[in-house]
């Protein structure tokens, strides 16, 4: 009876450390479906964006000992500034019906900011500053990581903070209008190209404040966390149905539960293949996601 | 020489692969899942020599015929989204090969020596070439003529009804449907002889590298194979071998230029050429202006 209790507490507790580190993926998953929702296409590079923004907030804070406001604001600018570079270089100039070409393209920048950032560190994985490690909250049984609940309401915040602008904003508008029918809002004189730049830049600021969030709560900064975050991004986006914010928070939150409990049950070298049988199991049973809108159209 | 052969060897193994792409990518569909076939293909012919002492072509028909299986059930699922989803289903599949054989371990002891594969440690002493004194050049004459019949068979296929099938799902799926196109069977009939290209590259590739780590399978080389066919554009299997010469050539080529940065070249590259030619390099276009150009130099002979 005393073993069961202690698994039941055990699983529990992994439950709500996974659901608290959920909002990083839940922000990378706001992110992938920010985009898809406005021009309809996937920018496989934005999880690099966001992680070259933790890299850049990094490099300030070893240079320059900058404190925690500063980092995040940095990684999120770098991360903006990026976003809105992979815009020019890899969606502005191709025809807009020719998703495949695009999303390629966003490969090769994936592929190319995680050459850079390769070089830059040699490969070898940097260590993060971890904030408010020390706290730790006991309730009952249970123990409340401060740096977990920390990146959680980091993760509130920003959500916040996005839906305020697009739903309370000229500028949330004007994403909105042209994510739903972007010829009518041509006809209305908004420009598609500043208002999918825009849309670019801000799905970066929210990256690269996941990616510090991301990188706080593990404490290391590797290149070879791109591709995962990439994925499991996707992942998170998929299930919560492509262009769905609310989706992709719950699918963020319910994802990062997911695979802690995973990892507790089965260890940390299954527990990615597990989340994406998950993704299978959702594709066979519910291929719009939790909220998607039926895709009609490729 | 060697070093030759094997570059050789390199650009017939991912014509392979860009050729299993290519099917696909006639039906309209961008599967990363290729390398994930490969993967398989690899493993199951290697176990099969290894571990069960085979011959090497039944070893590679049997993976063939395992990847094709796979490709067949993961069809389904896959297909029933479109286009991006398809791409993220097929990226997290190939990625779920990948860990399967990062933890996967099969070790049996044969003549005293341990072998099999490792989990992390990967696969090593797929000895069967040497073992049955295989020269290089027999080898890649081996691999080269599988090239040679599945561009063959491709191309055939092409010109009969099935290439129009392909092609009309390809280009409008709810048109295709309209004349009494069964779409879903066309796709998953695409995928699975993409996985059973697939399964045939990952046997060759096998033999010939002699050692498989889950390395060699990540999304780097699926997108190398769907690179291909893109770069070389859905109008002619020729363009994905000019593609992967051309690529392999450039790689090699940046190697001795720029070392260990040749990676942001490719990714560089692949960005540049989807903005100026998002139809692939060989598109309709420059076929007919190939054309045009041949014709010209022929009647300038004759007259």
């Amino acid at each position: 009876m005393d073993d069961f209790w202690f698994e039941f507490v055990e699983i529990t507790q992994s439950i709500g450390d996974g659901f608290l580190f959920g909002s990083t993926y839940a922000l990378i998953g706001i992110g992938f479906t920010l985009i898809f929702g406005a021009m309809g296409k996937l920018n496989i590079a934005y999880a690099a964006t966001a992680m070259a923004g933790a890299y850049s907030s990094l490099a300030i804070f070893i240079f320059f000992d900058a404190s925690l406001i500063i980092i995040f604001i940095v990684s999120a600018a770098s991360a903006a500034i990026l976003g809105y570079l992979v815009y020019l270089s890899c969606f502005r100039f191709i025809p807009v019906h020719n998703h495949l070409a695009a999303m390629m393209a966003s490969v090769g920048g994936l592929f190319f900011i995680d050459e850079v950032i390769v070089h830059t560190t040699r490969g070898s994985p940097l260590s993060f500053p971890s904030m408010f490690a020390e706290a730790y909250f006991e309730v009952g049984p249970y123990g409340i990581r401060g740096d977990l609940l920390f990146v959680f309401v980091i993760g509130l915040i920003s959500t916040g903070a996005l839906l305020y602008v697009l739903f309370r904003t000229r500028l949330g508008l004007a994403t909105r209008a042209v994510a739903q029918q972007d010829v009518a809002a041509r006809l209305c004189g908004m420009s598609i190209h500043s208002t999918n730049s825009t849309t670019f830049a801000v799905a970066g600021l929210l990256g690269g404040i996941a990616g510090a969030m991301t990188a706080a709560a593990v404490g290391i900064l590797s290149p070879v966390m791109m591709l995962p975050l990439t994925i499991k991004g996707l992942i998170v986006t998929v299930i919560g149905g492509l262009g769905s914010i609310p989706g992709a928070i719950i699918a963020g939150l319910f994802v990062g539960s997911f695979e802690n409990v995973v990892m507790y049950v089965r260890g940390i070298d299954e527990r990615d293949m597990y989340v994406v049988a998950l993704l299978f199991v959702f594709l066979i049973f519910r291929p719009n996601g939790l909220f998607g809108k039926t895709i009609t159209r490729d | 020489m060697d070093y030759f052969l094997n570059l050789i060897n390199t650009i017939g193994i991912h014509t392979l692969l860009g050729l299993s792409a290519y099917v696909l990518l006639l039906t309209g569909q961008l599967s990363l899942a290729q390398a994930g076939f490969f993967a398989v293909g690899a493993y199951t012919a290697a176990i099969l020599t290894v571990i069960f002492g085979w011959n090497i072509l039944p070893a590679i028909g049997l993976g063939m015929l395992s990847t094709g299986s796979l490709a067949f059930l993961v069809g389904f699922p896959a297909l029933r989204v479109r286009g991006l989803m398809l791409v993220v289903a097929t990226l997290a599949f190939g990625e779920f090969v990948r860990m399967f054989f990062y933890n996967f371990e099969w070790r049996v002891i044969q003549e005293g020596v341990e072998v099999g594969p490792e989990g992390t440690m990967g696969f090593s002493e797929i000895r069967y070439f040497a073992e049955h004194g295989w020269t290089n050049w027999e080898v890649t004459s081996l691999i080269w003529v599988f090239v040679v019949i599945v561009m063959a068979l491709i191309w055939w296929a092409d010109q009969t009804r099935s290439g129009a099938v392909l092609r009309a799902v390809g280009e409008d799926e709810l048109a295709a449907g309209t004349v009494g196109i069964d779409v879903m069977v066309t796709k998953v009939a695409a995928m699975t002889v993409g996985g059973v290209i697939a399964g045939l590259a990952g046997g060759l590739y096998a033999h010939q590298i002699t050692m498989l780590d889950h390395h060699a399978f990540t999304v780097l080389l699926a997108t190398f194979a769907i690179a291909y066919p893109i770069l070389g554009g859905v109008s002619s299997v020729f363009g994905t071998l000019v593609a992967v010469i051309f690529i392999q050539g450039l790689l090699v080529e940046g190697l001795r230029f720029l070392g260990d940065w040749r990676m942001l070249l490719f990714g560089a590259l692949i960005v540049v050429v989807m903005n100026v030619k998002p139809r692939g390099l060989f598109d309709s276009q420059m076929l007919r202006w190939i054309k045009n150009a041949l014709r010209l130099r022929f009647s300038r002979g004759l007259s």
